[in-house]
Parts: C-alpha cells; structure tokens; sequence
C-alpha cells in the first residue's frame, strides 16, 4: 500500500487549517487538559498523605491504587458508562456521549496514576525537608508544599504521564462520547473511525499531531529538569 | 529562682527492644550553652529532635515557658522558637537567600525587613560572596554555615545543633567552630551535640552526659 500519498495529504490537511480536523484536536486536547487539571490538586494532596500520614487502610488505598493502574481504560469506560447510562445512579445529569463524560473517564484513570507517582516521589524525598521546613518554622502544610516542590519533578512526571495516558486511549473516549463528530469525537476515536473508513491521511494527519504531543510534553519536562536540576 | 526556659522530664523512649532513655529528665536556663555527650548511638540526635518535636517518645513531659506539653504532642507554636540543625543539614534547591529567607517568610516579616536580616547573617557567617552559588555546589563547610546562619536569624529562644563540626576538617571546621562558639558567647541558649574536644573544652558550656538511659549533669 502506499504510504507516501496519505502522509502527504495528511500534511496538507493539517496546514490548510481545516476546521473539521483541527477542532476534533480541540476536543482532545480542552478535555484532557481540564480533567488533569481538576484532577492533581486533590490527587497530589492524597498522594502526599498516603505517604507520610501513619493511619488505618493507607496501604489498602495505595495497593488499590496500584492495581487500578494497570486496569483497562475501556473496562473504566464500561463502569463509567453503567454509572451515567439513562437507569445508572448519575443517569439524571444526562452527561452520557458529552465531553463531559470522557472527563470523568479520563479523572478515573489519571488519578491512580497521581496519586501513585506522588506517593513514590514522596516516600523517596528526604525526609530532611519536611523536618527542615517545620523546624523553620513552617506549618505543616506549607512544609507539605515545600517537600512537593522540592522534589517538583517527579511530581510532574506523574502530570506528564496521566496526561498521555489520557490523551491516548480510545475505548473509554469512544464507550462513554460515543465518537459523535463536532462533541465527543476527539483524536484517537476519530483515528480508529477514519482508518476503518479507509480515510489514512485523517488517520495519519491525528496520529502525528498526537505523537508530537505526547513527545513535545516529555521533551519540556526533561528541558526543565535539565535547567532547574542538579546537574 | 527562676524557672528553666526549657524542660523535659519523665522521659521514656524506645526503638523497639533498644531502650535510649528511661524516666530521664533535664533543664536548660536561659541564656546558658550547653554540649550533649555520649558514646555513638547513646541518643544525643533523638534527645535534639524530641526537644525540636520532630520525633515522638512513649512518654515525657516538657516545658517551654510557661507552657506545659507531652513529647507525643508538640505544640505547634513552639516551632516558631525552637530551632533545630540537622547534623548534614539540608539547603533546599534554589538560591542560598531564598534558604535564609525561608523561616523569616513564614514568621510573615515583610520583604524588605527580610532583605536586610538575610544580609548582615551571610556576613555573620562570612558567606556574602558565596550569596549567588546554588546550594548544591557548596562545600561541606559552607552548606553547615548557611544552616547556621539559617537558624540563627530567626533570632530561636532555644537553638539546636547536632555535631555541627563532625564532617568537616581544616579550615572549614575552624570557620564553624568560631560561629558555634559566637552563638555560645552571645546570649543565644544553645544546646550542642558533639564530642569535638573543642567543643567539648568551650568554658562557657555547661555539659550533659547521656549514659544508661539518664541525662547526666556535669
Ligand atoms: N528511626 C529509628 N528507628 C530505629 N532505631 C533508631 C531510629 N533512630 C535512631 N535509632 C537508634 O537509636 C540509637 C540512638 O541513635 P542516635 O542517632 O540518637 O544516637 P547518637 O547519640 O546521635 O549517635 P551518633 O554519635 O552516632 O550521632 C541508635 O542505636 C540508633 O540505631
Ligand atoms: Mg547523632
């Protein structure tokens, strides 16, 4: 087959600007962003808890946490889809097929994946920081804040790969938005649906501007720690 | 008489089947220095991070002031007064005055009050040309004065060192030595641990031996 055509047009789609394509990168890209948004906050607070905190069922919840990172994203999809479907508990807020419903998938697969990561950062920080940071006078939560940013980049490479992790799957986005073109059809759908039409340069087109994506984040993290690390 | 600044009594404290301290007690007056002795693994780190309330204990009184706490719940506010220096103290990543700064900003002492302290305690420490270097890439020597100059700023009712001379040599233990002992002479309470013999033979210290789970005074 040739590839060289496709690849071509795909180029040319991509340059022209086209509507259609680039806001299927939109959705892909609002959605995401706002789901690890909300989603570290709470995330990297938990994380630094499970870590230092001594209390009842904290290795049951990291554990849990554990295991959940390796779940399926479309059986999450499947859960999510049962929980907003017509009859599920949250059927009321009509959310299923709306972007609004990959968010929420989205927030279920990138919390273990902050939490976990943070907890990991944590749990090998120093542990000089905190006590530093107290004994300076520091409430604990601002030395909880202080040890975070001291160990900043492992906390942001938890951000990095929640965020491509979420980016990048397509059964959850495609169970729970129902791939309808202009509301829920974001990158990766829109790539399974193209290429099954026989469409490539579409396919080709989305699956290079993910791929620059996920590896334009990872090259940002490693230049800041370049600069701001320890050499 | 006036009342100690500082007590700790009915102190017990474990590490599983190692007993380090059994009903132990002691008193610092204000104004006083003292040097915390002992054999290696006789407890002088553990009884400098239970009086900095870093570290829990089965049991123990303390008093601060006028206020009365146990070794299991450390006020808070005591914190704010009492300082304490790791034996390799830790100098968080970014410039050595935002080190400095760190314990005055969280006092709420504003910007400019800030700028002036953080000066004259990088020249107390003889450090106003290392002001620009990054923690990381200072010496042994200069990471322990930075951390003396850190603690001592905050202008601390009760400051802590643990064995501030123990890895270094030469000149750079002479250079520490000679601000521990400043500390000593001004009217700072100091409590050090240490077995450096100069420490040891500063007259102005009163010393406390740590020896079969009691706090010895000498
Ligand atoms: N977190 C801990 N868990 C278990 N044992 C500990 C812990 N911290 C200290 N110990 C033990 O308690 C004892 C006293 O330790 P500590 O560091 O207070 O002694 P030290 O007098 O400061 O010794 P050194 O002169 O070597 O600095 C040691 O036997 C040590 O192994
Ligand atoms: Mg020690």
């Amino acid at each position: 087959m040739d590839l060289f055509e496709p690849t071509r047009q795909a180029f040319a789609l991509l340059v022209s600007g086209e509507p259609r394509l680039w806001g299927i990168i939109w959705v892909s890209l609002w959605v995401a962003v706002l789901a690890i948004g909300v989603t570290a906050p709470p995330a990297i607070i938990a994380g630094f808890a499970l870590a230092k905190l001594r209390f009842a069922g904290r290795r049951v919840i990291v554990v849990l946490m554990q295991a959940l990172l390796s779940f399926p994203t479309v059986v999450i999809g499947l859960v999510v889809y049962l929980l907003l479907s017509r009859r599920g508990p949250l059927g009321a807020f009509e959310l299923l097929f709306t972007p609004w419903a990959i968010m929420l998938g989205y927030i279920v697969i990138a919390l273990p994946i902050l939490i976990v990561f943070t907890v990991a950062t944590v749990q090998g920080a120093d542990p000089r920081i905190y006590e530093t940071a107290l004994s300076l006078g520091a409430a604990p939560s601002r030395a909880a804040l202080t040890t975070l940013w001291e160990v900043r980049f492992g906390v942001m490479a938890g951000i990095v790969n929640a965020f491509g992790r979420v980016v990048s799957e397509v059964g959850c986005a495609l169970l729970v938005g129902g791939n309808i073109a202009g509301l829920t059809r974001n990158i990766p759908t829109a790539i399974a649906l193209e290429t099954s039409k026989g469409d490539f340069a579409q396919g080709i087109a989305l699956g290079m501007v993910l791929v620059v994506l996920a590896l334009g984040i990872n090259v940002a993290l490693a230049s800041l720690q370049g600069r701001g690390g320890l050499e | 008489m006036r009342p100690p600044l500082f007590a700790l009594s009915a102190l017990d404290k474990r590490f599983g089947a190692r007993v380090l301290f059994e009903q132990a007690a002691l008193q610092f007056e204000a104004g006083h220095g003292y040097v915390v002795t002992g054999a290696n693994g006789s407890g002088k780190t553990t009884l400098l991070r239970m009086i900095a309330g870093l570290e829990g204990a089965q049991q123990g009184t303390l008093a601060f002031r006028d206020a009365q706490a146990t070794v299991y719940e450390y006020p808070e506010a005591w914190r704010r007064e009492i300082v304490y220096v790791h034996q390799q103290p830790y100098l968080f990543h970014s410039t050595i005055e935002k080190n400095l700064e760190y314990g005055l900003a969280r006092r709420g002492i504003d910007a400019d009050q800030r700028r002036i302290r953080v000066r004259e305690a990088l020249e107390w420490a003889g450090l106003s040309d290392r002001r620009e270097l990054p923690p990381h890439k200072l010496s042994g020597g200069e990471a322990q004065r930075v951390a003396l100059a850190r603690a001592k700023l905050l202008d601390p009712a009760l400051l802590l060192l643990d064995e501030p001379t123990a890895n270094l040599d030469g000149e750079a233990r002479q250079q520490v030595l000679e601000l521990v002992t400043a500390l000593c002479l001004a009217d700072h309470t100091v409590v050090i641990a240490s077995h450096d013999p100069e420490i040891m033979r500063l007259a102005i210290l009163d010393r406390m031996v740590l020896a079969g789970g009691r706090i010895r005074m000498e």
